[in-house]
């Protein structure tokens, strides 16, 4: 298995609900505590695993906001695993999940350097490194009803601009809108074949206009009553 | 990036005691009239020792957890660190196998010449993995380029150099061929920091465009996302001013090789040769840890493409 | 397939409950993991109508809001000697809070209710807040609608008998081409954003009209950067546009507006403009084949749509579509003149009015089903032209927003696009009757409850609330002259007025949920002096403030008493058909809110208070004959209480044993019902009530049945008002009963109430020069904080601690103004010092920021050095209350002329940068003192419910794999 997130740039509305539902998650979830520091204070900072950024293309009046959601793309090279001294951070055979084994981790951030995507965060108060776990606690447990075993972010999306499933079986959700929307890896040249697939915006939809070449009207008088019943 | 101290402290003394260990190993081994004699070698090592010590203890300031650092050599399979940190402490019997060699004078000398010479090789190779450590990160391209290992192995062979040539104006006071391959190191050192500062300034590599695959238009970064700043912005958002950095690479260029290379020349019938020797090495090392001060906060993480960069 | 993995979770302790989320006015239902008393996880509720089992990021952050340090924790009262605004207080039990609270009251109500004043903000508990208003006998109540968008449920209340808000939606699952007007997050926040992607997915056109390209905008097909306050010259080049190209849905214009009434032409006379009736006051029609005047409600005639007639009495009579054909056919609405206006290239405006009408007439559609309509003529299908629109604040909030979210309503209408498949959907108990029958109560004898609630919709000049003399009678003068329609009141103006006595002090002023000291009321720093004001004898103006919030808002430091509430985590709540709630287009639905964790302070849910109150100051409906209490508390009165036979707050599970839905006998049983089934109450309108529900025979008998509306008699849409009319004939001087005295009432009336949707320059810009203040200032909620009153939640407070304040990259440049530099940014009324941040997607004469981020230093559990009390700002200093036209005369409030709608957004400006060394946010105000028993916040935040369970990576695979590349 490759499980890995599809995002949709064509329907994020930037939000932050993904963001919010993996910190709660998260924060008592198999990595958690989730460290906040001056929750209520100056400059307010914390751990989070999914932080959406936001960017405008091109210039005024054509320009396109773009809402940007990124977490850790579980990449199939992760060179954050690659360089990560202890073992700590490894790549799960079974389902191509990229975790950090909290209890083994030195926290040198030398994976955070590694990582493009800035998807790994350090918990300074537990002095290791942090990440989406793509919720592995949530999409094998049982006890969950079914629907529900998949990552927060996925299931609390409200525009459904998250997929979560499986890559390497080509009909699986995931590969298909991939495949059919052109869904692109971020930086491929850096190599790290990343597994999260951000679909672009779609093609702007073209709408016909209604040309009325038999009446034009210039007042009131040009109208003629037609009988209609009420 | 945030150019930590602990670390910056770590790859200098180290780089530095592995130069002067390798020095001493190859000028003991194939210098036919060695002034310093085996009680000489074995400070000099001992001095090299102790600088790298220090400069691997202080590396683990750098660890958020450092009770879990000995699980740093698990990963030598794939991890430059977890080499580094293998070759670093293997060093310590290679060492002492070799100081041992050098004390009671056993094994003959072509055993010398063999232990001298992998002692030195573990040295060198050990530096190198120290570059590599930086060199291997696709993220950051000022660091990922040859000149990175080349640059670590030239300036700890550089600083260790100067400091073999002060131990030695101990014992010795004319040591003429010393100083000239000295002053070569670090022509050549100068040299390879040169390309590498014009190297780093050239654009290259990811722009925000392909981090964000919008690639046909201008990318702007409108709200980053979180008001005050994160682990992100901390680790990989360090900015510089431009013209600051220009000065420190002159401060560089002064401090580690031209002061160092004038007094080597100049200095000597003005003041004491250990005065000269002295402060060659003591400037050299205020302008090695201000080029790796630089060697960080130059280095431009593509995570900042995130963060509203176009290029890094 | 994966390894053993650790029991993360010990599910065996924790628990599943199901009740609404309230962390903005959304009404998501949730379903809610607790653990130990905590709060695990809250994850949307899958079967939930409203949110379908997402939740946004407010909802996420629900544990957030319940460990807020800021929120209120006992009664307090103001210590004896300290001043308002101080913060100085005194913990006191509830039992003596509510006893004076009781004995304050009382004697008003015994002698001169209205001087008590009950304004609630945010809440959504209108049906009980204005009943129990009601009861206790004081016209002057209302909810917070007047400064949020009652623009947008008047005009579609007196246009379509539906509006925008949350009261309906596009059709998600067909429309095909939507218009999104103004929009920045709504109530409806979910549901839009299910609804949008839907339309992505199935390939409609999306698109957005709005200065400002963020959040929903970012999305759109196109952009559309109209000017601020100039959406509805748009709207009518839109019209112009169809109309020329004779592009209207001629039959549903015939059939189901009053474009066939006929109106009396005769100008400068009373009776001018008026529907022309018969003598039962029947509105009359032409018909075609009969050549006669007949009554045009009548079904089966063939109503002339154009004409002008002559009546029996020598009148000239015109339809009313004729009147509105000539005003938008004026070349004053062509895209090419309107392009000056509102900013948008002709081409433009022309384009989207001709893509609208491709779409509605070339590719509409049809749903198969048969049904009756009201004159009981079967069809076989419903035709929908789907196209549909949502519109709101940016239309709303201002001066001219009624007449600009009426004309979008009228492009709707020539489109045939309203309740139709792919167009606007009601939601129920809406569509109504334009307008609903309820008036305004009047005030009555001391001791005695009014004949209805404080707020209703006028016809004509005789519902105003006024007295002989024709000055207000309400403390907001909301149903004045000054604002006749104001059907949410006026909240904006309450502090103002009372404290100036005019019309009329008052004793005592009740706020529930509501920053009034802060980020709901304009021109802030001078209504924290108000608030402060003493007269001679050193009694403050504003006797006596009693505030009742959850959290330490800004609004606490000045009660005299603040009675604390829950959390929505820690109590009951209806959200109920009486009020505002959480149906869908096809199914009217209510919900509760059940306690989901134990309440660990000394408060009470604000509900359980007022029906508590209400028992003490025995209000006829909440006492026996006997003299003792009706309801044990406000559980009971929920079940028990019924406004009409069998009708009650809540629709689910009535009749005895719960048998009944909508109407019947109260169920003991009913929150047991509702709890049972996740909290909420669906129930399915049959497939041929869906559409066309103004004239849906078998839809509007059942919505008489359910109570929502008063007649089986269709919906006649108005395009053409007659009670606007009324008003500005009253204006002129023309109309038989009241009329204004004031010239300036006059002027506003004559000028503001056409019967016709109509254009004008919002009224700050009127007296303003657009050369010296020539940027419009705007501000929005960003999604996550929308509605939520929240910003000291610790999540979301990481996501946005500091606003700046955005404009157009281009414009800035040209001006000289660099990004994060700090400008002054002016209006007629004051000037604040801000950070700007340049942008691409904002419109050139347009500056925006994110509103309500800055908090006032030491409140809302905040450390005073929170960024939001230091970096973050509001915009509301430059807004005045008042019209700021330094003219002669009385002042005037800054809203709506027609609904009293604050008119936040026609605010204009000026930026220059702050000279060098000018640095910082201005104005700053003093840091507030903790409360009695508060926490000091924590430097530190380490939220989770159990020890988590690690995953750990075994030695083995430590050693042995190779990289993960070389895995594959």
């Amino acid at each position: 298995m490759k499980l890995g997130l599809v995002i949709d740039l064509d329907t994020c509305v930037g939000c932050n609900a993904c963001a919010v539902a993996c910190k709660q998650w998260n924060t008592s979830g198999t990595t958690g505590p989730l460290t906040d520091f001056e929750p209520y204070g100056k400059d307010p900072t914390g751990v989070w695993f999914n932080r959406i950024r936001n960017y405008e293309v091109g210039d005024y009046p054509n320009s396109k906001t773009v809402h940007f959601p990124m977490s850790c793309m579980h990449c199939d090279d992760a060179a954050c695993v690659t360089v990560c001294p202890t073992g700590a951070s490894y790549k799960r055979e079974e389902d191509g999940i990229v975790l950090v084994d909290q209890d083994k981790c030195m926290g040198c951030n030398y994976c955070a350097w590694a990582c493009p995507y800035g998807a790994r965060e350090l918990d300074r108060e537990d002095g290791v490194m942090k990440k989406c776990t793509l919720c592995v606690d949530r999409i094998y447990d049982e006890n969950l009803p079914e629907e529900e075993r998949q990552p927060a972010c996925v299931m609390t999306c409200p525009t459904s601009a998250r997929y979560f499933g499986d890559f390497d079986d080509p009909n699986s959700e995931v590969s298909i809108i991939s495949r059919e929307r052109n869904g692109e890896q971020l930086m491929p040249e850096l190599g790290y074949e990343p597994v999260n697939k951000y679909l672009p915006p779609r093609e702007k939809k073209k709408v016909e206009t209604y040309v009325n070449e038999t009446n034009s009207i210039k007042a009131v008088k040009d109208w003629v009553n037609r009988l209609v019943a009420r | 990036m945030h150019p930590a101290l602990s670390v910056i402290f770590f790859t200098v003394t180290s780089g530095a005691g592995y130069g002067l260990f390798a020095i001493t190993c190859i000028y003991n081994s194939v210098s036919q009239t060695n002034p310093l004699g085996a009680h000489g070698v074995l400070l000099s090592s001992a001095i090299a020792l102790g600088l790298i010590t220090v400069g691997l203890i202080s590396s683990t300031f750098h660890l958020a957890n450092p009770k879990n650092a000995w699980r740093a050599f698990s990963r030598v399979r794939t991890s430059w660190l977890a080499r580094e940190g293998l070759l670093a402490i293997l060093f310590y019997p290679v060492a002492a196998l070799y100081m041992f060699t050098v004390w009671k004078d056993v094994g003959g000398y072509n055993w010398l010449v063999i232990i001298s010479m992998l002692s030195a090789l573990w040295a060198i190779t050990t530096i190198f993995s120290t570059g590599m450590i930086y060199a291997c990160l696709k993220t950051i391209r000022q660091w990922h380029n040859p000149l990175t290992p080349i640059n670590y192995i030239l300036l700890g062979a550089m600083l260790g150099g100067l400091m073999f040539l002060f131990i030695v104006s101990m014992y010795e006071p004319v040591i003429t061929g010393l100083v000239v391959t000295s002053t070569y190191l670090i022509i050549i050192a100068a040299i390879a920091k040169i390309i590498y500062f014009f190297w780093i300034g050239v654009p290259a590599g990811p722009t925000i465009n392909t981090a964000t695959s919008f690639t046909s238009s201008m990318v702007r970064l409108f709200d980053v996302g979180h008001t005050a700043g994160t682990f992100l912005t901390e680790e990989f958002g360090y900015e510089v001013a431009r013209a600051r950095l220009i000065a420190l690479r002159w401060l560089v260029f002064l401090f580690a090789f031209t002061v160092p290379g004038l007094v080597l020349w100049a200095g000597v019938g003005f003041m004491p040769i250990s005065v000269v020797f002295a402060v060659a090495v003591i400037s050299a090392f205020v302008g090695v840890m201000i080029e790796r001060w630089l060697f960080f906060a130059e280095a431009r993480h593509v995570v900042n493409l995130y963060h509203g960069k176009q290029q890094c | 397939m994966p390894s053993k993995l650790p029991q993360f979770e010990d599910h065996s302790n924790q628990e599943t409950k199901f009740t609404t989320c309230y962390m903005c006015a959304c009404r998501c239902g949730i379903k809610v993991t607790v653990e130990d008393n905590l709060v695990r996880f809250i994850q949307g509720n899958k079967n939930h109508p409203i949110n379908k089992g997402v939740l946004c990021a407010k909802g996420n952050a629900g544990i957030m809001k319940q460990n807020s340090p800021g929120k209120l924790t006992q009664p307090l009262m103001r210590k004896q000697g300290s001043e308002r605004g101080e913060g100085d207080f005194e913990p006191v039990s509830w039992d003596t809070a509510l006893d004076y609270l009781t004995k304050r009251l009382d004697k008003i109500r015994k002698t001169d209710p209205k001087k008590l004043a009950f304004f609630t903000g945010r809440d959504q508990m209108q049906a009980l807040t204005g009943f129990w208003a009601q009861q206790f006998g004081t016209i002057n109540w209302a909810a917070h609608g007047g400064f949020c968008s009652v623009n947008m449920a008047a005009a579609g209340l007196y246009t379509t008998g539906q509006s925008f808000w949350e009261f309906g939606d596009p059709d998600w699952d067909r429309t095909k081409y939507f218009m999104m007007w103004g929009v920045a997050e709504d109530h409806n926040s979910n549901p839009i954003k299910i609804g949008l992607e839907k339309l992505k997915r199935r390939g409609a056109k999306f698109v957005s009209i709005n200065p400002v390209r963020t959040g929903y905008q970012a999305i759109a097909d196109e952009w559309v950067p109209v000017k601020p306050g100039t959406d509805g010259m748009l709207a009518l080049s839109m019209v112009h546009v169809l109309l020329k190209n004779d592009l209207f849905d001629w039959e549903y214009v015939l059939r189901y507006t009053n474009a066939t009434q006929l109106v009396v032409h005769t100008p400068q006379e009373v009776g001018d403009g008026l529907i022309y009736r018969d003598e039962e006051g029947q509105p009359l029609a032409w018909d075609q084949e009969q050549e006669k005047f007949i009554d045009a409600t009548l079904a089966g005639t063939m109503p002339a749509l154009f004409g002008e007639y002559q009546t029996p009495e020598g009148k000239t009579v015109k339809t009313s579509f004729t009147l509105l054909a000539e005003r938008y056919l004026a070349e004053e609405y062509s895209p090419e003149v309107a392009t000056k206006t509102c900013g948008v290239p002709a081409d433009v405006i022309e384009r989207l009015a001709l893509e609208m009408a491709h779409v509605a007439f070339e590719e509409s559609i049809e749903v198969k089903t048969e049904w009756t309509d009201w004159s009981g003529k079967k069809h076989d299908s419903f035709i929908g032209r789907p196209v549909s629109m949502h519109a709101m604040r940016g239309v709303s909030a201002h001066s001219n927003g009624f007449q600009a979210c009426r004309s979008i309503h009228l492009l709707q209408v020539l489109l045939g696009t309203v309740d139709v498949p792919g167009g606007h959907l009601a939601k129920p108990p809406f569509p109504k009757h334009v307008c609903p029958p309820i008036k305004p109560a009047k005030p009555k004898a001391p001791g005695e409850p009014l004949d209805g609630p404080p707020l209703g919709f006028p016809t004509c000049p005789e519902d105003l609330v006024i007295d002989d003399d024709g000055n207000p009678l309400r403390i907001d003068k909301a149903y004045s002259w000054e604002a006749p329609l104001a059907n949410h009141g006026l909240m904006h103006m309450v502090i103002t007025n009372a404290v100036n006595g005019d019309p009329y002090p008052i004793d005592t002023l009740i706020f529930f949920m509501a920053n009034m000291s802060w980020n709901s009321s304009m021109n802030t720093g001078k209504i924290r002096d108000l608030l402060r004001e003493k007269d001679d004898k050193g009694d403050y103006k504003l006797p006596f403030l009693v505030v009742a919030d959850a959290f330490h808002s800004e609004m606490v430091a000045f009660a005299d008493l603040v009675l604390p509430d829950t959390t929505y985590l820690e109590r009951y709540d209806t959200i109920s058909m009486l009020d505002r709630p959480i149906s869908e287009p096809d199914a009217v639905c209510d919900a509760i809110r059940a306690p989901v964790i134990e309440i660990d302070r000394d408060v009470r849910p604000w509900q359980e208070v007022m029906v508590d109150l209400a028992t003490r100051l025995k209000f006829p409906a909440f006492t026996k004959e006997d003299g003792s209490p009706k309801y044990e508390g406000y559980k009971d009165f929920i079940i028990n209480f019924e406004k009409a036979p069998g009708i009650g707050f809540l629709a689910g599970w009535r009749g005895k044993d719960g048998e009944k839905s909508l109407r019947g006998e109260p169920n003991p049983n009913q929150w047991g019902k509702y709890i049972e089934n996740e909290c909420f109450f669906q129930y399915k309108l049959a497939k041929h009530e869906r559409f066309y529900r103004f004239a849906n025979k078998d839809y509007l008998e059942f919505a008489k049945k359910a109570g929502f509306t008063h007649t089986t008699k269709p919906i006649i849409m108005e395009l053409y008002s007659e009670t606007l009319q009324k008003f500005r004939l009253a204006g002129l001087g023309l109309y038989d009963g009241p009329q204004p005295k004031d010239e300036r009432d006059q002027y506003r009336t004559s000028r503001f109430f056409d019967p016709l949707p109509e254009f004008y320059i919002p009224l700050e810009q009127r007296c303003t020069s657009l050369e010296e203040y020539p940027f419009h200032a705007i501000t929005q909620r960003p999604m996550m904080m929308y509605h939520s009153w929240d910003s000291q939640n610790a999540w979301l407070r990481q996501l946005l601690a500091q606003n700046y304040m955005y404009m157009n990259r281009q414009k800035a440049e040209e001006m000289g103004i660099e990004d994060l530099s700090w400008i002054w940014l002016e209006s007629k009324t004051g000037r604040i010092r801000v950070q700007v941040k340049l942008m691409e997607g904002t419109e050139k004469t347009t500056v925006w920021t994110w509103n309500a981020v800055g908090k006032q230093r030491g409140t809302w559990g905040l450390d005073p050095e929170a960024n939001e009390s230091n970096q973050g700002f509001l915009l509301n200093h430059l807004i005045n209350e008042h019209l700021p036209c330094g003219d002669t005369g009385r002042p005037i409030t800054n809203s709506d002329p027609i609904t009293g709608q604050a008119a936040w957004y026609d605010l204009q400006v000026k930026i220059y940068p702050a000279k060098k060394g000018e640095i910082g946010v201005w104005p700053s105000f003093e840091t507030i003192k903790p409360l009695p028993g508060s926490e000091r916040t924590k430097d530190k935040l380490r939220y989770q419910t159990h020890e988590a369970v690690r995953l750990n990576r075994s030695l083995k695979d430590i050693l042995t794999r190779g990289n993960t590349k070389r895995n594959k």
